[in-house]
């Protein structure tokens, strides 16, 4: 579904990203780990089209998404739940979920994604009238998360869901996503440094570290890896 | 009998101040589009209300307006109708001009990319002026409406003594303010569009997110914008003469106006402009008219010094 290959990306041409080549297939649960700095924002940022590749190529269904414009790619059905939430803090929970709708996938099945957003997340009804910058960042990570699902999206990105929350708030969260995906069948791009969390929760994982792929593979066996159990799980 | 006089004379300030006030409220509303939703300085706008009450006059007499409406209702098409032209001159000048220095181009520039706007609009309204006075001249032209002239009497109140009369043309101008202010307003706050441009102003990255065309809502608002404020010049030049310097003396009233209620309010915004119209007309009651904008930035400067964040405006700034 996603192909992204070769791909060199970085700001004021310092690069982040080194030829890096990832895939995630159609229904696809797929992580993306590594600590901070390797680059896992700004992968995500070159697939929405806020940062410019300087080499390689991302298709999307076959499709190269690099000549569409940023704008239009939601309207190709990718949804990107970004890093550090980013709800519109002046709209109340309800507009933010309507303006996850405003794809033309998302305003034709409003009715129904909006009945399946309020049961997965039913906190957000109860907030519905609230602006979002009032609630708590747990709350706006639902809001987020909410909002990209109204969208109809074929592809759903999480930028770093846990981050800035209470573990036990991250591990709800990441329950919902499971919930979210056994129900939905969607394919989801997620990118996290916690982990073990992401691994448990994805069926492939990507280990990046200084802008390259150091590890990739069925998240079973990169849990078993040594590697991986000593620089990132603690074992 | 002094006491009846005075009794009069504040009511009439009153009305004379509320049906003003209204006007310049749709004035405000417009700049609050591009200046307190959008953040840009637009220096110009005075401009863009002149041109918008010189497209009022030519539609009123060249576009045979004043032969199909007639004399009384002609000048309200008119002044309507300059929305549209204006909208047009508005998204052009966005287009060609303001897109280059606002939006998501300076996004990342946070407030240098404001002293790009503020040398391009003043070059925007420099050359507005100029080229108005190139093509209209320096006469004072009107949009005269026999309303104007004639009056309703509302009383007589307390017996005999006390009545209050309302100019029929600025009743009739107050009404329209506030029909289009509704429109307005219902649009931002419910339709697709207007959440899109709240959401462009509150978080552009995100909206680019959602599948928006920030730059094209951008665009949108600032046209919006400039039409709103060229119908609220229309409005008033069927009550006021005009001529093409007449720019300078709204553009500062209508920056006091959006900063009195609070910047990013639209709705604030209004009650700005209202608040400047009654600080003019009942600061004739007490000092000579030649100081009732000195009146104006008088209660600006203490209402700026009390409250610093406007009526309407959150004291927390937006993250």
């Amino acid at each position: 579904m996603l192909r992204i290959s070769g791909l060199s990306a970085g700001y004021s041409r310092i690069p982040v990203l080194n030829d890096l080549s990832v895939e995630v297939g159609e229904g696809q649960f797929v992580s993306i780990v590594g600590p901070n700095g390797a680059g896992k924002s700004t992968l995500f940022k070159t697939i929405s089209g806020t940062v410019t590749p300087m080499a390689g190529s991302v298709t999307f269904e076959g499709r190269d998404l690099l000549s569409v414009a940023p704008d239009r790619r939601p309207h190709l059905g990718i949804a990107h739940v970004p890093e550090g939430r980013q709800v519109f803090a002046s709209l109340s929970v309800m507009e933010n979920l309507q303006m996850g709708a405003y794809t033309e996938a998302g305003r034709r099945d409003w009715k129904d994604n909006l009945d399946r957003i309020l049961t997965w997340l039913p906190v957000l009804a109860e907030r519905r009238n609230q602006p979002a910058g009032t609630l708590s960042g747990g709350e706006q990570q639902m809001v987020a998360i909410g909002r990209g699902l109204a969208s109809s999206p074929k592809l759903l990105m999480l930028d770093e869901p846990s981050m800035g929350l209470a573990p036990a708030i991250a591990d709800f969260i990441f329950d919902k996503l499971i919930e979210i995906r056994r129900q939905s069948k969607l394919t989801i791009l997620l990118v996290e440094q916690r982990v073990a969390e992401a691994l448990d929760s994805a069926d492939h994982g990507y280990v990046l570290e200084a802008g390259r792929v150091v590890l990739e593979g069925n998240t079973r066996t990169l849990r078993a890896d040594d590697r991986i159990r000593q620089a990132y799980l603690g074992m | 009998m002094t006491g009846i006089i005075w009794t009069e004379n504040i009511l009439q300030a009153l009305a004379a101040g509320l049906l003003v006030g209204t006007i310049y409220g749709l004035m405000c509303v417009g700049l609050a589009l591009i200046f307190g939703v959008m953040r840009v300085i637009n220096f110009a706008q005075g401009d863009f209300m002149m041109l918008g009450m010189y497209a009022a006059f030519y539609i009123f007499g060249a576009l045979g307006v004043s032969a199909v409406f007639g004399t009384s209702a002609g000048p309200y098409v008119a002044a309507i109708l300059a929305g549209p032209v204006l909208f047009c001159i508005g998204y052009l000048t966005h287009k060609v001009l303001i897109s280059h220095v606002s939006g998501t181009r300076t996004a990342h520039l946070e407030g240098e990319g404001h002293y790009a706007q503020l040398i391009l609009t003043l070059g925007i309204a420099l050359i507005l002026t100029n080229g108005a006075m190139l093509f209209f001249g320096s006469f004072l032209y009107s949009l005269q409406t026999p309303l104007s002239t004639s009056a309703w009497e509302l009383g007589p109140f307390w017996g005999d003594y006390v009545s209050v009369f309302v100019n029929k043309a600025r009743g009739i101008s107050a009404a329209i303010s506030l029909g289009v202010i509704a429109v307005l307003a219902w649009m931002i706050g419910n339709s697709r569009i207007g959440r899109a441009l709240r959401a462009s102003a509150d978080n552009p990255t995100a909206a680019i997110y959602m599948g928006v065309n920030v730059d094209k809502s951008h665009r949108i608002a600032f046209a919006l914008g400039v039409a709103i404020t060229a119908v609220a010049g229309g409005l008033l030049a069927t009550n006021y003469p005009f001529h093409p310097y007449v720019g300078l003396e709204y553009v500062i009233v209508m920056y006091a106006g959006v900063v009195l209620g609070g910047m990013g309010s639209i709705i604030g915004a209004f009650w700005g402009g209202m608040t400047i119209g009654l600080v003019q007309q009942m600061s004739t009651l007490i000092l000579p008219t030649q100081l009732q904008n000195t009146a104006i930035f008088v209660f600006f400067l203490l209402i700026v010094f009390f409250r610093p964040q406007g009526f309407f405006g959150r004291v927390v700034e937006r993250t």
